[in-house]
């Protein structure tokens, strides 16, 4: 039993998408597909251009599970949010209750059309993306089950990210979370994600995340 | 032309025949090419067969993390557009379609060997061009070629257009090449000027180690005329510059220490030559003068020169393109460097650091060991070398030729045929040029990964690279540690690029010379000056073999006698000091001082200022894009960045199409207007084949690195 969580600290984000394409490697989600996306603010007063990561917050009050109709989506006894493929009928409900707008429906698509390149012929049961089903984050719980981070976290080369057990007293990300916040506090999702935000940009990046959920570049 | 057709389905991968599920899942390793550093950021693989199936960063490499490239290099690897067999055109030059088709690695080879020995006998061997672009991998195999053959008319992408101008100004004013380092627990202040290590690397991924120092205290000065994710993050003071105007700014920052008396007094007498010139220059270049030329407003320029001054010892980080693509290139990155020099930064903890124990008999893969390139050999054709006249202060100092007039050159019949590498026609300014002037040669091949049209419909042959998961060479090393990689049978027919060298080399005549085509030989060949061979990397697959130091880490190496090669204390310059008045330039009649020359003039019809060759992190250069999908997928278009305020004065929003022109010519693209860019810049990415930047820049050269003036052109935009 744990309470996974993530740290972000955008004082060290630099919206190079190495974590948007490792998650991609890892979890061969399929093309318009992002579990991982950044997003950039601007503030012209500020002078100032922040980007941050935007992805499932693994929420403890996820407004996507008491939307499905078929009762697909499910808190695993990690309090990790997963959508069960075989109850999803692709109704498109959790996409639309999700206020961080991170849940996708899997598009019929492949990176090279009608191609299947080889290291997808034999696809790990992750890796897998029927069409039509809704997708998001699994905060990668097939590596955590193997003692390691998720895909974003190890992958990032700006260390922007901790990751950690929220109930877990001794967990590295507890000296992080005093100052940070979560976005969209007010939704009371109780996101399992924090950020550190700099020059007091919460709200400029709380509109973007109502305005923008797709990382429309 | 459908270049798929050409490959026959029986031989397009071995996967089909053992599908990688039923295999035992085995690790590898190797680097990453995805920028254009040589083998670099290294990379651990898992593998079924020869099937790589899932990638990470490889754990304890010196450079500690991937970046999105790195990733898609896997995707790359199977992308089924790649090149995998060899082929020639089959259509006149000058056809739509050069209507290449597959021919067998004999032909190739016949044929190109054909074309060197004929062009030896009726113009000699000097008139073929030898060329490295992107990757820098094959460098040192295709010197030794080019050594052997005869010609020392080689170049590479470095000698075009990075790189080496900011490693020449670093040679004649230091005396040795430095890009600056990353801050250690002394360094108290870092200059970073005119690169963003956030995306370009330099020395690698390293954003996360500037981020510590940051939280350690280290102070950020960061000059860029865009707001980066470096300055974002990191800038205690961002300096926003108006593009090529380097020179003025160092000069007004330099005035402030001086008046103020913060330069280091003692260092400045003793160690730099030219310093009563160098104030004497410097006086003119007032906070409110500096202003009015730069940009910066003159309290910042004030504020940045104290904070560097007074936080001693400061570091410094330069890129490799950064400040040198404009007509005054080799002096304006000259005068950045002087800034340090007059605080007493150089050689010594926290600061600038000529390394105290490089690696014996090597040098960086970007020049490549001495010896295996048959360096010797090359120097001794020097006096054929075509860029002798128009470059002299950089021919004394690089065996690589400066290639920028390679147009001329072919029109009046010097060069004959022409050897490239991974080389892209995009680079030049005005690339319509260049590509008639390959497509007139008698011969030209191109060696690569993927059909690129811009360059390959201009030459006559293309061969098929194996990619970095299928590249034994070169190995890589980092200060004294060395890796070796193990890879996986290339795909089709491809053959690394090391391969390719030592075998037309073979077949030109010395098979020994060049191993039988034997890449672990050759590699062996180097490997065995520190006493070890491509085995024993091997047997320290991950953890790297270190030849140890026979010197110990010193600092202040001018004073010791340890920095020259004649063993005398000083810089290794002709003066033994840092020159801030270059004697080779005084010699080659250049201005010795680090003068500013004002920059291309904006004027009514084109009153803003155009940069490209700034980095976006998932694009390199012409490659990536549809390489691989992933990256495609976060940005399909050419984008034009351009300040909100001059977007709105021209009625421009985002996604508007736009036309970018300057008085040598228009390309179009979609708007993207951002506080990324100051008011009165505008920066595109280059690379676009379908808005290739190059096109609207003129061949405008600084005189004495020739680096093309990619970021001071007067241009337009305008909403379509």
């Amino acid at each position: 039993m744990a309470r996974y969580g993530i740290f972000v600290d955008l004082n060290r984000c630099t919206g190079c998408m190495t974590c948007v394409i490792a998650c991609k490697e890892e979890n061969l989600t399929p093309p318009k597909v992002w579990w991982e996306r950044i997003l950039e603010v601007e503030s012209e007063p500020k002078n100032r251009i922040v980007y941050f990561r935007l992805s499932c917050m693994h929420c403890d009050d996820a407004p996507c599970i008491p939307a499905c109709p078929e009762q697909a989506i499910f808190r695993n006894q990690d309090g990790i949010v997963l959508i069960d493929d075989e109850k999803c009928r692709g109704h498109g409900e959790c996409v639309k209750a999700c206020p961080y707008g991170v849940i996708d429906i899997n598009p019929d698509e492949t990176y090279f059309q009608g191609e299947k390149l080889p290291y997808e012929s034999t696809p790990d049961p992750y890796q897998v993306h029927p069409t039509g089903k809704a997708s998001k984050c699994t905060l990668c719980v097939h590596r955590i089950e193997q003692g390691k981070e998720p895909a974003c976290v190890a992958a990032c080369p700006s260390k922007v990210m901790v990751f950690g057990d929220l109930d877990d007293p001794k967990s590295p990300i507890q000296s992080k979370l005093p100052g940070s916040v979560q976005l969209l506090a007010a939704q009371n999702t109780q996101s399992k994600v924090s950020y550190k935000i700099p020059d007091d940009l919460v709200k400029e990046i709380e509109q973007k995340i109502i305005d923008n959920p797709h990382m429309d570049r | 032309m459908d270049l798929k057709n050409t490959a026959p389905d029986a031989e397009s991968s071995s996967q089909k025949k053992t599908p990688a599920g039923q295999q035992k899942e085995e690790i590898g390793y190797t680097f990453c090419d995805g920028c254009n550093e040589v083998p670099f950021c290294g990379i651990k693989f898992y593998k079924k067969g020869d099937t790589v199936t899932n990638v990470e960063s490889w754990p304890g490499f010196p450079t500690p993390a991937l970046c999105s490239k790195g990733y898609a290099t896997l995707q790359r690897l199977y992308n089924p557009n790649r090149l995998l067999y060899p082929m020639k055109r089959t259509n006149p030059k000058g056809s739509l379609d050069p209507g290449f088709i597959r021919i067998s690695w004999n032909e190739a080879y016949d044929t190109i060997v054909d074309h060197l020995k004929r062009i030896r006998e009726e113009h000699g061997p000097h008139t073929v061009f030898f060329y490295v672009g992107d990757p820098k991998e094959p460098r040192a195999a295709v010197q030794r070629l080019a050594a052997y053959y005869g010609s020392p008319n080689y170049g590479t992408e470095s000698s075009t257009a990075c790189w080496r101008a900011a490693h020449l100004a670093a040679l004649l004013t230091y005396g040795f090449p430095t890009a600056g380092d990353l801050p250690t627990k002394e360094t108290k202040v870092m200059l970073i000027w005119g690169t963003n290590p956030a995306y370009s690397g330099s020395p690698y991924m390293c954003h996360g180690e500037l981020a510590d120092a940051k939280e350690r205290g280290t102070k950020f000065i960061v000059v860029d005329p865009r707001i980066t994710p470096t300055a974002g993050t990191l800038a205690d003071i961002h300096l926003q510059v108006r593009p090529a105007t380097t020179a003025a700014l160092a000069a007004g920052m330099m005035h402030v220490i001086f008046k103020e008396g913060l330069h280091d007094k003692e260092f400045c007498d003793n160690w730099i030559h030219g310093i009563e010139e160098l104030k004497d220059y410097v006086k003119d270049f007032t906070p409110e003068r500096t202003e009015e030329i730069t940009w910066v407003p003159a309290e910042q320029i004030i504020a940045a020169a104290r904070l560097y001054a007074t936080h001693r010892p400061g570091g410094l980080k330069v890129g490799a393109q950064g400040t040198t693509h404009d007509s005054n290139a080799t002096n304006n990155h000259r005068a950045i460097l002087m800034v340090p020099a007059i605080c007493g930064y150089i050689d010594i903890p926290g600061g600038i650091i000529k390394p105290s124990a490089p690696l014996e008999g090597m040098a960086p893969w970007h020049d490549g060991p001495p010896e295996f390139c048959l360096r010797e050999t090359m120097n001794q054709m020097r006096d054929l070398r075509l860029d002798l006249k128009a470059f002299p202060a950089w021919a004394e100092k690089f065996h690589e030729v400066q290639t920028n007039y390679l147009v001329e050159w072919i029109k009046e019949g010097k060069v004959k045929a022409f050897l490239g590498w991974a080389f892209n026609v995009m680079i030049w300014p005005q690339t319509h040029e260049y590509q008639k002037a390959i497509e007139r040669l008698e011969f030209s091949m191109a060696v690569d990964y993927f059909y690129r049209p811009w360059t390959h419909n201009y030459v006559d042959l293309v061969l098929p690279a194996a990619m970095n998961y299928e590249r034994l060479a070169p190995f890589a090393f980092f200060k004294r540690k060395i890796f070796g990689r193990t890879p996986v049978k290339p795909l089709g027919e491809c053959r690394e690029d090391w391969q390719i060298a030592l075998e037309i080399g073979a077949r030109l005549g010395d098979q020994d010379l060049f191993f039988h085509g034997d890449v672990e030989a050759a590699c062996n060949d180097i490997l065995k000056m520190w006493g070890l061979s491509y085995h024993d990397l091997r047997e320290n697959q991950q953890e790297g073999v270190l030849v140890p130091p026979t010197n110990p880490e010193l600092f202040k190496k001018y004073e010791l006698g340890t920095m020259r090669m004649d063993g005398k204390p000083g810089f290794p310059t002709p003066t033994g000091k840092v020159e801030a008045l270059s004697t080779d330039l005084e010699k080659h009649g250049y201005p010795a001082l680090p003068e500013y020359k004002e920059p291309l003039q904006t004027t009514e019809e084109f009153p803003l200022v155009l940069i490209s060759g700034s980095r976006v992190p998932y694009i390199t250069h012409s490659k990536w894009r549809e390489d691989a999908p992933w990256l495609f997928e976060l940005q399909t278009e050419p984008l034009v960045t351009i300040n909100p305020h001059d977007a709105a004065k021209r009625h421009i929003a985002k996604g508007d199409t736009v036309i970018l022109k300057t008085a040598y010519g228009h390309i179009h693209a979609k708007a993207n207007p951002t506080i990324m860019v100051r008011s009165g810049v505008v920066s595109i990415m280059h690379g676009w084949a379908k808005a290739n930047v190059n096109e609207i820049i003129p061949r405008l050269f600084d005189p004495i690195s020739g680096f093309p003036a990619f970021k001071e052109i007067p241009c337009e935009v305008e909403k379509c």
